[in-house]
Order: structure tokens, then sequence, then C-alpha cells
């Protein structure tokens, strides 16, 4: 009787037509069938729950552990955001003033995005609509080459680069939140590069005739139509940079300095919630304060980065109504 | 009139311009993508502020002619052009020719509409902002005269900020149409504009056509025979690259003087 639900295709006689549209392998048992549709869906279906349940699985151990310091320990959430001063180690009266971390963070993500974007974008352009043959063959090449790099070779980069040359010109250590956001710059710019190249591909070909047939030029139709009418993706692919930007701890860690304060300058030195979690995770055991309190700052962290994803599906589903 | 757009000094232009005065001469005009040889030995004249008509079988290189009238082909990689085309005396074909400008004098109108994803006002007034005109109120009056041009006004009075793209595909099509009239152009280029329309707003375009046709010189392609009968002044019946038959629509529809233009007009291949 298993042998019976292979589907049939192809009718043997033809008495035997109508026949081939019954379906035969509703039947889990055909999932011992190699043609059984059962076989992809159980694939597919299992891992969208697999993945599905991992994401819930992390937001709600990071929920948990996150809240201890606050639940268990006590610690004011106010105090938490707003405070200042990084104590967390201190025998009298620590404290745990996680605002310089969550201000260093973002600035690092923004100063990164604004120096990343406009090349990024430029290369795209210049990939797609100025010379589209050459940009293929030495820019897209480029920029997967930039991608695969592994972030502590960044890091070292600029720890030997970057920050000597922060000193040399800028003044001070030369670790600084500059040279972190120079670091992330160059990091998210493949990624904010080849989803705007991809952006700019996306406008139709009938938007530029049309433009050139009014008599512009190739710079006013760049800047006057192809670039308005990629606008939503090329947002997106700034805040998915910046999200990636928003997540890099070890190159950061390497190059900006690690202060607890808050920053006066974007030449001190100054540190971000990542780093500060990296530096300070080998040196706190588990159920102590100060490893609860660096689950509060993954958390904000978590928070933080569902915020980008919110912003870039709300951006892009505006740009589909326009 | 067509002064500006010859970036230097042109040798001495072409005197032997007939009365008539056709806006655009065509002579001796072949066009190649690559070694593909589309548009082979055209020589037509276009006449002002009339319709003409260019019809044929697919691929038989209308569009190739049409877009070379305005260097639109130029886009084209591996495209080439030879002969002339002379407008006003001169050559349009020559390097000298500053597309741009030439582009502003003859406009363009495609085949599936192509607005902007901006504002319906901004469509209009985009190409206006490409040469620099800046003044407000011109700009707004402007863009009115061609949506009423276009007999477009009644329709979008109230909503000239909303999306261009929230009209249905004959007013996108007419819009199109404003569009290309904003600049004054002389001659107007339309391939198959109502091809992609309904019956009514196709009809809507042929009765818009027939009205600019007192202002402007007007190119269309069409694969409607009855369009063509019904709108068109001259007519020109293409066939593989070669113009096979040019001269007045009556003419052609009642007395064609070639087989293959009989076979095509009555519907016997194509
Ligand atoms: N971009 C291009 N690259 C290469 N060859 C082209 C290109 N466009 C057109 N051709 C060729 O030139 C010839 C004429 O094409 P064209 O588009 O001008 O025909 P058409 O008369 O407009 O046809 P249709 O009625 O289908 O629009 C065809 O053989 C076509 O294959
Ligand atoms: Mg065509």
């Amino acid at each position: 009787m298993e042998n019976k639900s292979v589907v049939v295709q192809m009718p043997s006689s033809p008495n035997n037509e109508g026949r081939s549209l019954i379906q035969n392998n509703k039947k889990w048992t055909s999932i011992f069938n190699r043609n059984s549709e059962w076989r992809g869906k159980i694939w597919i279906y299992g891992s969208a729950i697999f993945v599905i349940l991992s994401v819930i699985a992390i937001t709600l151990f990071l929920t948990v552990q996150g809240l201890r310091s606050f639940v268990v320990d006590h610690i004011n959430v106010i105090d938490f955001i707003t405070g200042t001063e990084w104590y967390p180690d201190r025998a009298e009266n620590p404290s745990y003033g996680a605002l310089p971390f969550i201000f260093g963070s973002l600035m690092v993500t923004i100063l990164a995005a604004m120096l990343a974007a406009p090349f990024a974008i430029g290369s795209a352009l210049f990939m797609t609509e100025l010379a589209p043959k050459w940009g293929q063959k030495v820019l897209q090449p480029v920029i997967e080459i930039l991608v695969g790099i592994p972030s502590v070779v960044y890091g070292f980069i600029g720890l030997s680069v970057i920050v000597p040359f922060m000193r040399d010109h800028v003044g001070g250590s030369g670790f600084s939140l500059l040279s972190g956001a120079l670091v992330v710059g160059v990091m998210i710019l493949p990624t904010i590069t080849s989803i705007s190249a991809d952006a700019v591909r996306a406008v139709s070909n009938d938007l530029r005739s049309a433009s050139y047939a009014l008599g512009a030029t190739k710079w006013q139709t760049i800047y006057r139509v192809v670039l308005p009418a990629a606008k939503s993706t090329l947002i997106t692919a700034i805040v998915l940079g910046m999200a990636r930007a928003f997540g890099e701890a070890l190159a950061v860690q390497m190059v900006i300095g690690n202060a607890r304060n808050l920053p006066n300058a974007i030449s001190d030195p100054s540190a971000t919630l990542t780093t500060i979690i990296t530096l300070s995770m080998g040196h706190s055991t588990a159920g102590s304060v100060l490893n609860d309190v660096l689950w509060s700052l993954g958390l904000i962290l978590l928070i933080i980065s569902y915020g980008f994803i919110l912003l870039i599906r709300f951006i892009s589903r505006r740009g589909q109504v326009s | 009139m067509n002064q500006v757009y010859i970036k230097q000094n042109v040798e001495e232009s072409h005197q032997n311009m007939k009365k008539a005065s056709p806006v655009l001469e065509v002579k001796d005009l072949n066009i190649y993508y690559g070694d593909h040889h589309a548009v082979k030995h055209i020589n037509m004249p276009i006449e002002e502020k009339s319709i003409t008509a260019l019809i044929g079988p697919s691929g038989c290189g209308k569009s190739t002619f049409l877009r070379t009238i305005n260097r639109m082909n130029d886009l084209i990689h591996g495209a080439r052009s030879e002969g002339e085309i002379l407008y006003g005396g001169i050559n349009l074909l020559t390097s000298k020719v500053d597309v741009v400008q030439l582009r502003k004098e003859i406009g363009m109108v495609f085949q599936r509409p192509n607005p902007f994803p901006k504002s319906i006002y901004e469509n209009l007034v985009l190409s206006l902002k490409f040469s620099g005109i800046r003044d407000k109120k011109k700009l707004k009056d402007i863009a009115e005269d061609c949506l009423r041009k276009a007999a477009l006004w009644d329709e979008v009075k109230d909503r000239l900020d909303k999306s261009a793209l929230s009209l249905s595909g004959g007013q996108q099509q007419r819009l199109c149409i404003a569009r290309a009239l904003a600049l004054k152009p002389k001659v107007l280029l339309l391939d198959e504009p109502s091809s992609a329309l309904d019956p009514v707003s196709s009809s809507k375009i042929e009765e818009l056509l027939l009205k600019l046709k007192e202002e402007y010189t007007i190119v269309i392609v069409t694969h409607n025979m009855q369009q063509a009968a019904r709108i068109a002044d001259k007519t020109a019946f293409f066939y593989q690259g070669e113009l096979v038959e040019y001269g007045d629509t009556s003419q052609m529809f009642s007395h064609p003087a070639e087989k293959r233009t009989e076979d095509y007009i009555s519907g016997r291949f194509g």
C-alpha cells in the first residue's frame, strides 16, 4: 500500500487518466518516498520554526538575565541608563552608570555612517552608472574582499595606522571615538556599497530614458531621478550598515581607548556597549552584580538593535507605498 | 527657432531647402547595432505641424529610426548612424550637436508610460529645473498650461501634489505627453504611445495629438492601422529596415503603390 503513494504523472492507459488527478501522497507515511511533498515540507517548516525559536530563546534569555540587576540587585533602571559613573567593581559605593557606553555606541555608529555613506553611495553610483563594466570587474571583487576581512584585521590596521595618525595630527593619545568610527566606517563601507548598488540597479531604465529625453545631463539624471527613485533602499542600506557598526566590538575595542567616562570631544577616548562587555566579561563571575550589569548592557544592545530593524521595516514599507 | 544647440559654428549650412520646408529632412540614413544593419538608406521629409505615422511589422526599425532623430540611440551601446537628418539645415547626427539641447527641442514619449515616482507637479517641472528655471510662478504657469494642452488639467488640478503613480495608465501617458511639452519642443516623437492603453484612453490620446499638431510637428510609431489612418497626414511604411513607401495617408491606405504595403495594411502579414 505504501508504494501506491507515488505521484502518478503519466497515465499508463487512457482509461486510467482520471486517476492521475487524485492526490495520493497526503499520508505522512509517504515521507519515506523520495518524491514526497512531505520531506520538503518538513525540512522547510522545520528550519523556519527552528530560526524563530532561537530568536525567541535568545531574546527571552537576555531579557531574564538583563533584568536581574534591576530585580535581584535593586539597581535603579533610570540611574543605570542616565548615570555617567561606571565603577561596578568598587568595594564601597559602587556605581553603575551606563550612559557613556550608550553614548559611545551611538556616536561610533552615527559617525561611521556619516563617514561611510557618501563614499559607499558614490562608489555604488560609479559601479552602476558611470563604469558598469569596470565597476563590475574591479570594484565588485574589491568590495567582496572587504566584506571577507576579519574584524581583528581591521582593528589591527586601525591600531597601527589610524591611531598614530590621529596622535600626530589631532592630538591626544590617538585612541578615540573618531578612530573607532573611522575603523568601523571602513568596515561597513562594503555593506552599504553593495546594497546601494543593488538599489541603483533596480531603478527602471524607463526612468533614465525619460530623464534623458527631457534634456537632462547624466549628472542631472543621477541626482534628480535615479537617487530619489532609489532613496528608500539607500536609507535601508545605511541603516543596515549602522546596525552592523553598532554591534561591532573587537575592532572598536582596539582603537577607541576604552575610557569609562563620557568623552568631551570626538578626539577623546571612549567606550561602547560592546567593548565594555567584551573587556569586563573575563573577570566577572556568574551571578555577581558585575555579571548582571553586563547582561543589562547586552539587553540594551539588543533593544537598540531591534530598533534598527523596526526602522528598516518602516522605511521599506514607506518606500513601497509612494 | 533652432539657434543655440550647435556648440561651434558649423560649416556652410545647406541652403537648398525646398519651399514646403519640412522641419526634418532625412537623407540616406543608415543605422547599425554593431554589425547589424537595422535601418537602411532612409530618405524622407517630416513636415511641419503635421502628423507623420511610421508603420511596419515588428523589428523593422521604426523605434530605432525614431530614437535616432533625438539621438536617444546614442545611449545604446554599439549603436551608430550614418547619413543625415537635417533640422533647419543642420545635420543632427554630427558630434558637434549638443544632444542635451537637441532633446529639449525634439521631445519624446515612450511606449510604456514612464512618469517619475514623484508628484504630478514635479513630473511637469523637472525638465524646466534641468534647464535652470527656478521662478515658482513661472513653473506653475507652465505646468498648468501643459496639463491643459494634454487635456489632463480637469482631472488632476486638485491633486498636483499627489504621486504621479497614483494616476491610471492612460492618465500617466497623457502626463508624459504634458511633461514633454513643458520645454516647448518643436517636434514630438511618440513610440507606440497608446499601445499599452485601453481603447478609451487611446482615443483620448488620438484627439490630443490632433489638437497638438496645430502647434507641434508629430512623428508617431504605431501598430494600429486604424489609428494611423485616423490621425496621420503622412505615413511611412517600413519593412526590414527599409522605407518601402512614404506618402499622404489617405493615398497610401486607398491606393498603396507597393504590393508589400498593401499586404501589410490589409493585415496579410506583420
Ligand atoms: N538595443 C538594441 N541592440 C541591438 N539591436 C537592437 C536594439 N534595439 C533594436 N535592435 C534591432 O534593430 C532592429 C529594429 O528594431 P526596432 O526596435 O527599431 O524595431 P521596431 O520596428 O520598433 O519593432 P517593434 O514594432 O516591435 O517595436 C531589430 O532587428 C532589433 O533586433
Ligand atoms: Mg518599437
